[in-house]
């Protein structure tokens, strides 16, 4: 967290809407139809949960955060998680520059997580990184660290050096104790926001809207109280269910209503400022993504990125 | 590498135009239009796309002309430049050194600097007008140009005079800069007098954020190894890993006592040095007078037959009498060795010492520094078409010490 938002780079450069991203991709495509055709890829995001893997390494866990100080903040929160969204959005914002094709994605995923760590202020040790990474992806990342230090090099320019990224995760923290949510629900959204990572949402809406769709999203369609970690199953399935279900009791006039719970919730959104219609919109996007991610074949996405990759010679 | 069209282009733009004069903003018209930015492409140099995106970096970088070099640091160096469409507007490039044998990413410093100045737009803060990269694949911040050298030299130039009125316009323009990096939850953690930088206005700005941090979440460690020595308050002297805003408060404070006296108030020449000079200047640190400093990771325990007690306002009114009263009461806040109790950025610009006479001299009345840079400062504003003949006026009010002026 650093500065203001509202008179943030994210905020005046770094938010689009749905037509100019799509706008951005279709001249991609229109600028180079034959790697289009050569190499098909399969959905952004699908190749995001593909390279979230790099995110996901337990090693970083161990590493990046100290166990004490979480407890004693209470809540899921660290620094390492803030300097993964953040690498994320990094790799969101070189894409809408890029075509993934001229690229070696690999690098560029690999990258934004060493640059977001020192801006997170986590600096990890670039041999350390570029060691992690090839224990993921040997035959994609080369053994020389040089390559990262130009590659960093190259996603700074590519944001104009835009560094600061504002995130949905201190908008929950600060509404927790306003709306009262249970440390389920904290964590539920919590874990909400990790997954709109893996959409386009962090390009489209600001951080307070994304953090009070995760709200709701935790509030209404109630956590299974099973594991939702990991996989996006459980969730998705609370959300078409309950969903169902919610949108029946608010339906049903004269009967009993929604729970006082989603009440106070939908009370405090009507008075809130915020923009309803943009937080429907957000849950229809992480509806989709988790369906989308029923899709998911990590075999597939590699062998495709490999193909392209290897065929391009984007690894040298 | 580039700094590619859209946003550097709408970046310096917008930051120009929240500078009011600032030269840029008829500038705007050599950039490429948003419309040819679209794809560049990253990594792969005989991409076609790769040109593209060079030639926009290229286009950032002719706007601007290097000229001589001025000034070489550990991990920069600094050029005077200008607009390539006009002469007369200078600014800085500093040109961040990469280590060409091994390369390691860039540095934090490097990081810090570009990060924070992207974002923070005030009178008070050097401004960062574009971004660009040159062949050997360095990165160059194109700064505003501040000819008139720093509060540093004004204070060891013993033929420069100044008064309490001009203390209290420095004062001011520091005290407004640092709130506004509080504000936006930024610590600056280097604040003395050669960062705090005059404009050929007579502005004073804060720069070089190589230190710089977001305020820390609550829990999570800082380092205590920052700010200059002589500017470092007693907490972080005593290791503390958890701090606030107070630690720059404390530096405004040590800036503002060596603005009165023309010599840096408590100058350890150690880490301990600093600590014993400040606890005779200032008073023994106590569980008393600051809950909780013997817990503190390095604390040192005080010679018990040797306690100085805490200062109250009459030392800081012997001390600094140019201060008056008020001012000395001001001091006070910033140099409270309990960092809960000292003042905030945001107490220091409310304190009544502002209002009360002398009043702040204005920028464009505050001496300034004779010589080269003097020289360099001079013909900047003639260039900009205007006469500079603030340099007599001032020469006839330099015995005017602690006087009031209007």
């Amino acid at each position: 967290m650093a500065a203001n938002y509202w008179a943030s780079t994210q905020r005046r450069h770094w938010l689009f809407t749905r037509e100019k991203l799509a706008e951005i991709r279709e001249n991609f495509r229109e600028r180079d139809m034959v790697a289009h055709s050569q190499f098909p890829l399969p959905d952004q995001r699908l190749l995001n949960i593909y390279f979230s893997q790099l995110y996901t390494l337990n090693r970083w866990a161990s590493k990046l955060t100290r166990p004490t100080e979480l407890i004693k903040l209470g809540k899921r929160m660290s620094t390492r998680q803030q300097a993964l969204a953040t690498a994320q959005v990094y790799v969101k914002r070189f894409y809408t520059k890029n075509e993934i094709r001229h690229t070696n994605p690999y690098l560029v995923v690999t990258t934004a997580f060493y640059l977001a760590c020192k801006m997170e202020e986590c600096p990890q040790h670039i041999r350390f990184v570029v060691g992690e990474a090839r224990g993921l992806w040997p035959e994609f990342i080369a053994p020389d660290v040089s390559k990262l230090g130009e590659c960093e090099f190259s996603l700074i320019s590519e944001m104009n050096s835009q560094l600061i990224v504002h995130h949905p995760y201190r908008t929950l923290s600060e509404l927790q104790p306003e709306l009262s949510l249970t440390s389920d629900e904290v964590a539920l959204a919590w874990s909400v926001i990790n997954d709109h990572y893996l959409t386009d949402l962090p390009l489209l809406y600001p951080p307070h809207v994304i953090a009070v769709m995760a709200i709701i999203v935790a509030v209404v369609f109630k956590p299974s109280q099973t594991s939702f970690h990991g996989s996006a199953a459980p969730l998705a399935s609370a959300m078409r269910d309950g969903g169902m279900n919610i949108l029946a009791a608010l339906g049903e006039k004269g009967g009993n209503g929604p729970p006082p719970r989603i009440q106070r919730l939908i009370g405090w959104l009507a008075e809130s400022e915020v923009d309803i219609k943009a937080v429907i919109e957000c849950t229809q996007e992480l509806v989709s993504l988790y369906e989308v991610w029923e899709q998911y074949s990590e075999k597939h996405c590699k062998e495709l990125l490999g193909r392209m990759v290897k065929s391009k010679n984007l690894d040298k | 590498m580039a700094v590619s069209p859209l946003v550097p282009h709408a970046s310096s733009v917008a930051a120009s135009s929240s500078n009011a004069g600032n030269k840029f903003e008829n500038d705007s018209g050599i950039n490429p239009p948003n419309k040819t930015k679209r794809s560049s492409s990253p990594q792969r140099m005989k991409n076609p796309d790769r040109e593209i995106t060079e030639q926009l970096n290229d286009d950032v970088r002719h706007k601007y002309i290097k000229d001589k070099k001025l000034g070489e640091g550990t991990y920069a160096v600094v050029f005077l430049g200008h607009l390539r469409t006009d002469p007369s507007s200078f600014v800085a490039i500093k040109k961040i050194k990469v280590n060409a044998e091994y390369k390691d990413g860039l540095s934090m410093d490097a990081i810090r600097e570009v990060k924070y100045l992207q974002e923070l737009s005030h009178p008070n803060i050097i401004a960062l007008h574009d971004v660009f990269s040159s062949k050997d694949q360095n990165l160059n911040l194109v700064l505003e140009y501040l000819p008139r050298g720093d509060l540093e030299m004004l204070i060891r130039d013993s033929n420069i005079h100044y008064g309490a009125a001009d203390v209290k316009a420095w004062m001011g323009m520091l005290a407004r800069g640092v709130w506004f990096c509080h504000e936006n939850y930024i610590l600056h953690r280097d604040i003395k007098p050669n960062n705090l930088l005059v404009a050929a206005d007579g502005e004073v700005k804060l720069a070089d954020f190589g230190l710089a941090r977001s305020f820390a979440d609550p829990y999570l460690n800082m380092t205590h190894q920052v700010i200059t020595r002589w500017y470092r308050p007693p907490e972080l002297l005593f290791g503390a890993r958890q701090y606030s805003g107070a630690v720059d408060v404390w530096s405004m404070g040590m800036v503002f006592a060596e603005l009165l006296l023309r010599v840096p108030f408590v100058a350890g020449n150690s880490d301990l040095d600093q600590i014993s000079k400040i606890c005779e200047a200032f008073g023994t640190p106590t569980e008393e007078n600051w809950p909780g400093v013997t817990r503190l990771p390095n604390y040192i325990p005080a010679d018990p037959n040797h306690i100085v007690p805490l200062q109250g306002r009459d030392f800081f009114l012997r001390q600094f009498p140019t201060a008056g009263p008020v001012g000395a009461d001001l001091l006070m806040s910033m140099c409270t060795l309990d960092p809960r109790k000292r003042g905030t950025a945001c107490q220091i610009l409310q304190h009544g010492w502002w209002l009360a006479e002398p009043k702040p001299t204005k920028k464009q009345d505050l001496p300034r520094k004779v010589g080269g840079t003097k020289k360099m400062g001079d013909d900047l504003t003639r260039r900009g078409g205007e006469l500079d003949d603030t340099s007599f006026k001032n020469a006839a009010r330099q015995l005017d010490f602690g006087a009031a002026r209007d």
